[in-house]
C-alpha cells in the first residue's frame, strides 16, 4: 500500500511510462499467499498492483525503476508497467500480457521442477476475469492429470475490467470449477491475509508431497480503477464506498493484531515508520536512475 | 562413413541423442508416447520415460506454453505440434510467449524450446493440415524459423535447435518423411541460418527451401538441356536467413527465383524479394519471379492439392521466363 502510493505520487507528477493497474484493496490475498512460499518455489503474478513482488522480496527501487522505464528496472530499461516484471532468483517468472497466457507457463514450470528433481511448487494468481480464458482449462486439466506442484490462485474481485462476475462467469463461484479437473477447491475470504496464509498452506504443502494442485478462489475487492484514470462509470459508487469502509484488508489485519498483542498499536506503528522510511528511500533511489539509449530495444530480442 | 537413413529416422535419433546428452531434457506432444502419427518418436518413451517423453492431452496452448515454461526455468524442452497448421491454435503461445518472452522480460530468461511441428501437403490433408505457415514468422523476431531439406539437415538442425537457447520452430515436410539420404556419423549439427549450397549455376539464383529443394533440383536437370544453369540455394529457413549468401549468388547471376510451397501472396518469399531488391537492385538484370502456392485454401482432394502447391514445371517456366524476359 506504501510502495502503490509512492508510485502514484509519480504518475501524478508524470514521471510514469505505460499504465498501472492498482492493487489496493487486493493486499490481503498477495501477502497471504506468498508468504506460504519457499525460496525455491516459483511465481507467476496477475496484474492488480504489486503487492506480489513487494511480498516476494523484489528490491523495490528496481520496481519504480521498472515503471519509470530507467536501466535499473529488472527489464533493464524496457520499461514493464506491472506485466513484464520479473526476477528469476525469486522465481518471480513474470506475466503475460495476453490474460490467461500464464496458465500454461505455471504447468511448464512445474515440468520443470519436476524434471530437475526440485520440490518447488509454482503458485500462479488470475484474476476472475482470466478464469475464463480458454486457456486454464487446458493447463488444469494437465497440471492435475499429471499431479504437478502447482496453485492456482483466484483473486475475485467481482470484476472483469467493467463486467460483473455474474454477467460472465457460467458458476457462481469459480472453486466450483475444480471438481471439473479433480482437484479440490477452497474459497477464501480474501481480505483476510490470515486466512489466505492458511489456505494456501495447505495447498502448497499438498501440491510439495505429491498430492497435486488446488484451486483457492480468494474472494476480494478493487479499490479503485482498472487502470488509473478510469472514471469507473460502471460501478456504483455508495457499494465502492461501502467496500473501502467494511472490507479493506488492512483493517482486517489490525484488528486481528489488536486482539492478539496487548501493545499491538506501538508495534504496527514502527512497523509502519520503518516500511515508510524504506519506500521513501527506494523511490529516491529509483529517481536517481535512467533511461536508456534507443539501442537499447535492439538488446536481449535473442541470447 | 555416412549412413543412408530417412528423414523420418533423422528426426527420432536427432531426439534421441539430445536426450541421452541432457538428462533434464524432455519432450511433449500429442501421441508421442506410441510413436506418434507420424512415427518420429519412435522408441523413445520406451528408452527415456513416460516422465522425459510426455504424452500429452489434445491442448495446443498447453504444449507450446508449458514447454516455454519449463525452458525458462531451465529445462530444455522439445513440444510437439502434430501438425504445423496447428501454430494457429497455439498462436499466442508462440508468436507471444515462446518468442517474446526473453525480450519483453529484459533479457532475464533464455528460452531453449524447440516447437517441432511438421508442415506441407501430402496425400490430401486439407485445409488445415497442410500449409507451410512460416510467412507468420517474418513478424516475430525473438524466434528463429528451420525447415530442412534433407535427412542430414534435418538431423543436424534439430540438434542445432535443441541445443540452442532461443527458441526454434522446426518445421518438417511431411512430403520428405520417407526420403532417404546420407547421413554424417558422430555428432552431426548442422549452425541455424547458414544457406547451403544445392547446386552450383551461372545463370539463375534458385532460392528454395523444404520439399522445393528436391523439386528445384529436377527443374534444373531439364534446364540444364536447355542450356540454363541454375544455382541452388537452401536457406534452410527464414530465421536466421542468409541474406549475404543469397546477394553474393545474384550478384554474379544476375537473377533470381524464389521458390517455397507456401503461397506467393503474402508468402514467406515476399520478405526475401524486398530484401534482395532493396540490397542488391543493381545486379539484377531481371524481374525477381515467385514460384509458391495459388491464392486459394488447399484442397481436400489430393489431386487438386497438387494443382495448388508449386510442381516441378512451374519452376521450369518461372526459370524461362526469368531468362527470356530480357536482352543482356
Amino acid at each position: 500500500m506504501l510502495w502503490e502510493q509512492g508510485l502514484l505520487d509519480m504518475q501524478a507528477e508524470g514521471r510514469l511510462s505505460g499504465f498501472y493497474h492498482a492493487g489496493r484493496g487486493q493486499e490481503g490475498v498477495q501477502v497471504g499467499a506468498i508468504a506460504a512460499l519457499r525460496p525455491q518455489d516459483y511465481l507467476l503474478y496477475a496484474h492488480r498492483g504489486c503487492g506480489y513482488m513487494v511480498a516476494r522480496g523484489m528490491p523495490m527501487d528496481v520496481l519504480y525503476a521498472d515503471f519509470l522505464g530507467y536501466r535499473e528496472g529488472s527489464t533493464r530499461g524496457l520499461g514493464a508497467g506491472i506485466v513484464h516484471i520479473a526476477w528469476p532468483e525469486l522465481g518471480i517468472l513474470g506475466q503475460s500480457g495476453t490474460l490467461g497466457g500464464s496458465f500454461p507457463i505455471a504447468v511448464g514450470a512445474a515440468l520443470s521442477a519436476r524434471a530437475h528433481k526440485s520440490d518447488a511448487v509454482t503458485l500462479c494468481f488470475f484474476g476472475d476475469g482470466t478464469a475464463n480464458r480458454g486457456t486454464f482449462h487446458e493447463a488444469a486439466n494437465a497440471a492435475s492429470v499429471w499431479r504437478l506442484p502447482v496453485v492456482w490462485l483466484c483473486e475475485n474481485n467481482g470484476l472483469a475490467v467493467s463486467a460483473r462476475f455474474e454477467d460472465t462467469c457460467s458458476v457462481r463461484s469459480i472453486a466450483d470449477r475444480a471438481a471439473g479437473y479433480g482437484m479440490p477447491g477452497v474459497v477464501v475470504d480474501g481480505q483476510d491475509a490470515a486466512a489466505v496464509y492458511k489456505v494456501v498452506v495447505e495447498a502448497v504443502d499438498r501440491a510439495r508431497s505429491g498430492g497435486g494442485p488446488t484451486l483457492i478462489e480468494a474472494l476480494t475487492c478493487r479499490f479503485r480503477g482498472h487502470y488509473e484514470g478510469d472514471a469507473q462509470e460502471y460501478r456504483d459508487r455508495g457499494e465502492l464506498e461501502q467496500l473501502r469502509r467494511e472490507r479493506d484488508p488492512l483493517d482486517v489485519v489490525v484488528k486481528q493484531l489488536r486482539a492478539a498483542l496487548p501493545d499491538a498499536d506501538a508495534q504496527m506503528e514502527l512497523v509502519r515508520s520503518r516500511v515508510a522510511a524504506e519506500v521513501t528511500m527506494s523511490a529516491a533511489k529509483a529517481l536517481t536512475g535512467s533511461a536508456p539509449d534507443k539501442d537499447r530495444v535492439f538488446q536481449y530480442v535473442y541470447a | 562413413m555416412p549412413r543412408t537413413i530417412t528423414y523420418t529416422q533423422a528426426i527420432t535419433e536427432a531426439l534421441a541423442e539430445e536426450l541421452e546428452r541432457d538428462p533434464t531434457m524432455i519432450y511433449l506432444g500429442e501421441d508421442i508416447g506410441f510413436g506418434g502419427v507420424f512415427g518420429l518418436s519412435k522408441g523413445l518413451q520406451a528408452r527415456f520415460g513416460k516422465d522425459r517423453v510426455i504424452d500429452t492431452p489434445i491442448s495446443e496452448s498447453l504444449i507450446v506454453g508449458a514447454g516455454v515454461g519449463a525452458a525458462i526455468t531451465g529445462t530444455r524442452t522439445v513440444a510437439e505440434l502434430q501438425f504445423a497448421d496447428f501454430v494457429a491454435v497455439a498462436m499466442d503461445e508462440v508468436y507471444n510467449k515462446a518468442a517474446k518472452w526473453r525480450y519483453m522480460h529484459g533479457g532475464q530468461f533464455k528460452v531453449p524450446l524447440v516447437i517441432l511441428a511438421p508442415e506441407g501437403a501430402m496425400g490430401g490433408a486439407g485445409p488445415e493440415h497442410s500449409q507451410c505457415p512460416e510467412a507468420l514468422f517474418w513478424s516475430a523476431p525473438g524466434l528463429y524459423v528451420v525447415t530442412p531439406s534433407t535427412p542430414a539437415d534435418m538431423k543436424g538442425l534439430l540438434k542445432a535447435a535443441i541445443r540452442d537457447d532461443n527458441p526454434v520452430l522446426v518445421m518438417p515436410h511431411k512430403a520428405l518423411l520417407n526420403v532417404s539420404g546420407e547421413v554424417p556419423d558422430g555428432d552431426h549439427v548442422v549452425p541455424l541460418g547458414q544457406a547451403a549450397l544445392c547446386r552450383e549455376g551461372r545463370d539463375v539464383t534458385v532460392v528454395a527451401w523444404s520439399v522445393m529443394v528436391p523439386k528445384a533440383l529436377k527443374a534444373a536437370s531439364t534446364l540444364a538441356q536447355e542450356g540454363i544453369e541454375i544455382e541452388i540455394l537452401d536457406p534452410r529457413g527464414i530465421r536466421p536467413f542468409d541474406f549475404d549468401r543469397i546477394i553474393e549468388s545474384v550478384s554474379r547471376t544476375g537473377r533470381l527465383v524464389i521458390v517455397h510451397e507456401a503461397p506467393v501472396v503474402g508468402g514467406p518469399g515476399a520478405e526475401v524479394a524486398a530484401v534482395v531488391a532493396e540490397r542488391a537492385l543493381m545486379y539484377l538484370e531481371a524481374p525477381i519471379r515467385r514460384v509458391g502456392a495459388l491464392d486459394v485454401p488447399i484442397p481436400q482432394s489430393a489431386l487438386l492439392e497438387q494443382a495448388v502447391i508449386p510442381q516441378v514445371d512451374d519452376i521450369v517456366m518461372a526459370v524461362r521466363a526469368c531468362m527470356s524476359g530480357v536482352t543482356t
